[in-house]
C-alpha cells in the first residue's frame, strides 16, 4: 500500500441533480416546499477503487457519462468525494482541458505566464522555460497575438506545451489531443512517452482504445460510475472493445426496428387475435424489423389468458391459468416479460363432506383408505380392479373403472367427468380418458414440469410488453377490417377459428365450453386454495377459483368464479377443441383448405384446432416466427441468462 | 499546525497566481484604450467634476473645498462596490477553470479585490490633481491613508468571499446586492454632509455603517488634517475583521460545494 502514489478507496461522488438547476431563490423556495431539493441524487462514481504504483500508465476507458472525467478530477483534488478517500503522493500535472484559464484577449506570451500560474508554477520558474515552450508550441511570429485569433489546434498545443514543460510525477491527461494537427499529434505522444520512460506516472481518458492500448499498461473500464474490470490494459481493452460492439450492434438493429415502424408503411403483417400466440409472433416480427397490427374483436388484448385487475386481485377471466413448461428456453423467453412467483398448483377435490388431495397421490389414497404405504395402495387398487373383471372397456366409465378402481372413479371421476361433458359417463366414448396417472408419493404438485409459477402483475403485463411498440386495434373484427383496408398489409396471422375463416363452407368445428360466475365475497379468504375441484354430481359446477390465492394475495375481500361446462353451441365462446375422430377429419379438410391461402398463415389453439398448455403456444409461435422470419430465436434463449441480440 | 503550514504553502505557491489574475484584469481594463492607465484618474475627475456641478449648489455652504470632500468618500465607495461585485463574480466567473484543474478558489476572489484597489491606487491620482488645483493644505496626516486603505482592503476581502460564495448558491444575490449598494450608497456621507440628517439616522450610521467609519477617516486624515477619533479608528479595524472572519468562515465552510453548482 504504501508504495502507492495514488491511492483511490472505495470513492463514491454524489451530485445533486435537483439543485444543480436552483440558481435562484425563488426556484428554492418552490422545491423546499415540494421536497425536491434533497431526492434527486446522482452518484456519479460508485464505490470505486483504484491503486496506481508510480510509473504506470493506466488509460481510463468507458462511454461517454461513465464518470472516468469525474474520477479524473477527484484525483486531481477538484472534486471531494462524498465517501471514500483519495491519496495522492506527488506532484500532479492536470491536462483536464488544455489551456483552461487562457484568457482569449491576452496574448499567448501573457497566457503562458497565467497558465503556468495556473498550474501553481513560479514566474521565475516560467522565465526559464519560457523559450522550450515557445519553441515546443511553435507559436513562432504569433506570440504577441491574442489568442482568441489563435486556431483551436494552436491553442491545444500551447496549452500542451505549458502543462508538460516539467516532467511531473503525476500527469493527467483528458482526451485533449483529439484536436491538433497529425504532426503535433506525433509531437506529442513522443512528449508522453518520454515523460512515462523518465517514470512519470500517467492516468489517460481517451476513447481512442488503440492509443491507450500502445501507451498504457493497465486500464479501467468504468460504466455509470462503476468499476466493470480494471487490470493490464490489453486485457481490459479488449473485453470493452468487444462489449462496445455488441452494443453498437443492438443499437443499430433497434435503429433498424424503429424506423420499420414509420406510420403510413404497409404492414408487414395482420396479426389477428391478440392472444399469447398473436403477441409472441408479433413481438418477434417486431423485432425482426417487420411492422405489425394487431386486431382482436375483444375489447382488450391478451385473448383467454387476459387478467383484469378488480379490488388489487388479478382476475384470470377466461378460466385459471398456471404457467409451467419443462423448457428452459420457453422459460427463460417468458421471464424477460415477467417476473414468476413460486406458486405450485396443487389442487384439492370436494366430494360430498369429504375432502382429497389431488392429483391421485398418497394423500388421496391415504384419505380414501387409511393406507399408509405404496404396497397397500397398489394391493388395494390391484384388488378393485380384479372385483370388477372388466376385459374390453365399452364407455367411459368401464374405462375408468378398469384403471383406478372403484373408490376412486366414483369419488373423484365420476361427477367431475359427467358435468364436464354433460352426459353419463356410459354414454361417453372410453377413449376420452386414455390413462388416468397415479402417483405414490406424497406430492401435491399437480404438474409434473420443472419450471411452473404465476407472472407477477398478471398475464395482461406480459401481453402488453409483448406488444410494446406495435400497433393494436381492439373491438376489430378481421372481415370488416379487411373489407376496410384491403391493401394495407402483406401477410396475415391468422389465430382465429379457422373454420369461421372459411366462413364455416364445411360446417362447424366442435368445442367444449365452459361459463363463469365471478363474484367477489366480504371476506378475506374463502376456500383456502386457488383451485378446488367438486367431484360430485349434484353440485352444479365444476371448481371453484380463488383467484387472490395465485398471487398469495392478502387483500381485504377475495374474487371466487364458478366454473360451469356447458354443451357448445355456434356462437358461444369456443375453450378446448374436441379432437374426436368426427371433428379431426373436418379440421383436415380445412387445413387443405388453408394450405392455398398463401398470404395466410393459421396458428394457435384455435387456429390449428389443438389444445396448447401456455409454453406449447410460446413455443409454436416462436417457431412459426423462425420460420416466417427467417431467423434463429429459441436458440437465443437457450443460456441460463438470455442476453438479446 | 501542519494544516496551516500546507495553507501558507498553497499560499507561496499560488502567489503568483494572484499576480498574474491581477495584472490580467488591469492590462484587459484598459487594452485598447487610448490613454489606457490615464483613464483610472480620468475617470473619476470626470465624474467629480459632473456631481460637484450638480450637488454643490445644495451643500456648498456647509462644506469646505467641496470638491475634495466629495471625491474623497465617492473613491472610498467606488472602491468598496467595485471590490466586492467583482469578487462576488470571482468563483462563478471562473467556472470553467475551476471546473479543469485545482486551484484553491479564494485566489480568484482576493486577486479582484487586489486588482480594484491597485485601480484605487491609481485613481488617488485624481485626488492630488483636484487638491492641487483647489489650492487645498497637504497635512503630514495624509500619510497615515495607507491604515485606511488596509482596514478598507480587509473589510471588502469579507464582503467579498460572503458574496462570492453566496453567488454560486443563488445568482439572485448580484441584484439584490445592487439595491442594497444603492441603499447603502445614500447612507453613507458622500456628497451631504452627515449633519444635515435627522438625530437618529445620524445615529445609526455613526453605530452601523462600515463605510462611514472609513470615509470618516479618510476625510479626516487628507482633508482636515487630523487625527481620526479613537472611536472610528479602531471601530475601522473591528468592522474590517469581523467582516473578515464572517467572509472566510462562511466561504470556506462551502467551497467543496462549489463545484456542484457552477
Amino acid at each position: 500500500m504504501g508504495k502507492n502514489i495514488i491511492d483511490v478507496d472505495h470513492v463514491s461522488i454524489r451530485f445533486n441533480l435537483a439543485s444543480q438547476k436552483v440558481n435562484n431563490l425563488k426556484e428554492y423556495a418552490i422545491k423546499l416546499a415540494k421536497h425536491e431539493l434533497m431526492f434527486q441524487e446522482f452518484l456519479a462514481l460508485k464505490d470505486v477503487n483504484l491503486h496506481v504504483k508510480p510509473g504506470e500508465a493506466w488509460g481510463l476507458i468507458g462511454t461517454n457519462g461513465s464518470g472516468k472525467s469525474t474520477l479524473l478530477k477527484t484525483i486531481t483534488g477538484i472534486l471531494k468525494p462524498y465517501q471514500g478517500t483519495v491519496k495522492v503522493r506527488g506532484q500532479i500535472a492536470p491536462m483536464i482541458e488544455l489551456g483552461a484559464g487562457f484568457d482569449m484577449d491576452l496574448t499567448a506570451r501573457e497566457n503562458i505566464f497565467l497558465n503556468g500560474a495556473v498550474l501553481g508554477h513560479s514566474n521565475e520558474f516560467m522565465e526559464e522555460h519560457f523559450e522550450d515552450i515557445v519553441e515546443f508550441a511553435g507559436l513562432g511570429k504569433f506570440l504577441d497575438s491574442p489568442i482568441k485569433n489563435f486556431s483551436s489546434g494552436m491553442k491545444a498545443r500551447l496549452g500542451f506545451a505549458v502543462a508538460t514543460m516539467v516532467d511531473p510525477e503525476i500527469l493527467i491527461c483528458d482526451e485533449v489531443l483529439s484536436v491538433g494537427d497529425y504532426q503535433f499529434k506525433k509531437k506529442c505522444n513522443e512528449r508522453m512517452e518520454e515523460m512515462l520512460s523518465g517514470g512519470t506516472t500517467l492516468l489517460y481518458v481517451s476513447h481512442n482504445i488503440d492509443s491507450v492500448k500502445k501507451l498504457c499498461t493497465h486500464a479501467l473500464w468504468l460504466d455509470h460510475g462503476e468499476v466493470i474490470m480494471s487490470g493490464e490494459a490489453k486485457e481490459v481493452c479488449d473485453a470493452y472493445s468487444t462489449r462496445q460492439e455488441q452494443i453498437f450492434r443492438i443499437e443499430r438493429k433497434e435503429k433498424e426496428v424503429k424506423k420499420a415502424q414509420k406510420p403510413g408503411n404497409k404492414y408487414d403483417y395482420l396479426v389477428v387475435g391478440a392472444g399469447l400466440y398473436g403477441a409472441v409472433f408479433a413481438h418477434e416480427a417486431y423485432k425482426a424489423g417487420k411492422r405489425c397490427l394487431v386486431i382482436d374483436k375483444r375489447n382488450h388484448i391478451g385473448g383467454n389468458i387476459y387478467t383484469e385487475n378488480i379490488s388489487k386481485i388479478n382476475v384470470h377471466k377466461y378460466g385459471a391459468h398456471i404457467f409451467h413448461t419443462s423448457k428452459k428456453p420457453i422459460w427463460n423467453y417468458v421471464n424477460e416479460f415477467a417476473g414468476f412467483n413460486n406458486y405450485i398448483n396443487a389442487p384439492v377435490a370436494v366430494y360430498k363432506d369429504e375432502l382429497y388431495n389431488l392429483p391421485f397421490n398418497m394423500n388421496t389414497f391415504s384419505k380414501l383408505w387409511g393406507v399408509r404405504t405404496p404396497e397397500e395402495v397398489k394391493k388395494k387398487i390391484a384388488e378393485q380392479i380384479a372385483e370388477l373383471n372388466i376385459t374390453e372397456p365399452k364407455n367411459l366409465e368401464e374405462q375408468a373403472l378398469s384403471l383406478v378402481g372403484r373408490d376412486v372413479y366414483e369419488k373423484l371421476v365420476k361427477g367431475y367427468t359427467e358435468k364436464q361433458w354433460g352426459r353419463d359417463c356410459r354414454e361417453l366414448p372410453a377413449f376420452i380418458i386414455k390413462r388416468l396417472p397415479l402417483r405414490f408419493t406424497y406430492d401435491n404438485n399437480y404438474f409434473n414440469d420443472r419450471y411452473q409459477g404465476i407472472p407477477e402483475g398478471g398475464y395482461t403485463k406480459i401481453i402488453k410488453q409483448l406488444l410494446e411498440g406495435i400497433d393494436v386495434k381492439l373491438e376489430t373484427d378481421y372481415e370488416t377490417y379487411v373489407k376496410e383496408h384491403p391493401d394495407s398489409f402483406e401477410k396475415v396471422l391468422y389465430t382465429g377459428p379457422i373454420d369461421e375463416y372459411f366462413k364455416y363452407s364445411l360446417g362447424h368445428l366442435e368445442y367444449r365450453t365452459v361459463r363463469f360466475e365471478t363474484e367477489e365475497l366480504e371476506m378475506e379468504n374463502y376456500q383456502g386454495n386457488a383451485v378446488v375441484n367438486y367431484t360430485d354430481r349434484e353440485v352444479p359446477y365444476t371448481r371453484i377459483i380463488e383467484h387472490k390465492h395465485f398471487e398469495f394475495g392478502k387483500q381485504p375481500t377475495t374474487i371466487i368464479s364458478r366454473e360451469y361446462s356447458e354443451e357448445w353451441k355456434p356462437g358461444m365462446e369456443p375453450y378446448y377443441p374436441v379432437n374426436d375422430e368426427k371433428n379431426n377429419e373436418l379440421f383436415g379438410k380445412y387445413r387443405e383448405l388453408a394450405e392455398k391461402e398463401d398470404k395466410v398463415i393459421f396458428g394457435g389453439r384455435l387456429g390449428n384446432y389443438k389444445y396448447y398448455n401456455m409454453d406449447q403456444v410460446i413455443e409454436e409461435a416462436l417457431l412459426m416466427a423462425e420460420r416466417e422470419l427467417k431467423r434463429k430465436i429459441l436458440e437465443n434463449y437457450a443460456g441460463s441468462k438470455p442476453l438479446e441480440e | 499546525m501542519s494544516t496551516f503550514r500546507y495553507r501558507v504553502n498553497t499560499f507561496i505557491q499560488y502567489k503568483d497566481l494572484i499576480k498574474e489574475l491581477v495584472s490580467r484584469d488591469l492590462k484587459l481594463k484598459y487594452r485598447r484604450s487610448f490613454l489606457g492607465y490615464v483613464w483610472s484618474v480620468l475617470n473619476p475627475l470626470l465624474i467629480m467634476i459632473v456631481m460637484t456641478v450638480v450637488f454643490s449648489a445644495m451643500f456648498k455652504r456647509n462644506i469646505e473645498n467641496y470638491p475634495v470632500y466629495l471625491l474623497c468618500g465617492r473613491m472610498l465607495f467606488e472602491f468598496m462596490t467595485n471590490s466586492t461585485n467583482g469578487a462576488m463574480r470571482s468563483v462563478t466567473g471562473n467556472a470553467s477553470l475551476l471546473k479543469k484543474t485545482y486551484i484553491p478558489k479564494y485566489i480568484f476572489t482576493l486577486a479582484k479585490v487586489t486588482s480594484c484597489l491597485l485601480d484605487f491606487i491609481f485613481s488617488l491620482g485624481a485626488l492630488l490633481i483636484v487638491m492641487v488645483a483647489t489650492g487645498a493644505t497637504f497635512h503630514w496626516q495624509i500619510l497615515l491613508t495607507p491604515l485606511v486603505i488596509v482596514q478598507l482592503y480587509i473589510f471588502c476581502c469579507g464582503v467579498g468571499f460572503l458574496l462570492a460564495q453566496l453567488h454560486v448558491f443563488f445568482r439572485d444575490i448580484q441584484y439584490i446586492y445592487k439595491a442594497v449598494t444603492t441603499a447603502w450608497m445614500y447612507l453613507t456621507p458622500i456628497f451631504y454632509p452627515l449633519e444635515q440628517l435627522p438625530d437618529i439616522v445620524q445615529l445609526l450610521i455613526k453605530a452601523g455603517n462600515p463605510m462611514y467609519y472609513y470615509v470618516a477617516q479618510f476625510r479626516d486624515m487628507v482633508l482636515y488634517g487630523r487625527l481620526p477619533g479613537p472611536r472610528i479608528f479602531w471601530g475601522g479595524w473591528v468592522f474590517a475583521f469581523v467582516m473578515l472572519f464572517i467572509g472566510v468562515w462562511s466561504f470556506k465552510k462551502n467551497k467543496d460545494k462549489f463545484i456542484l453548482y457552477i
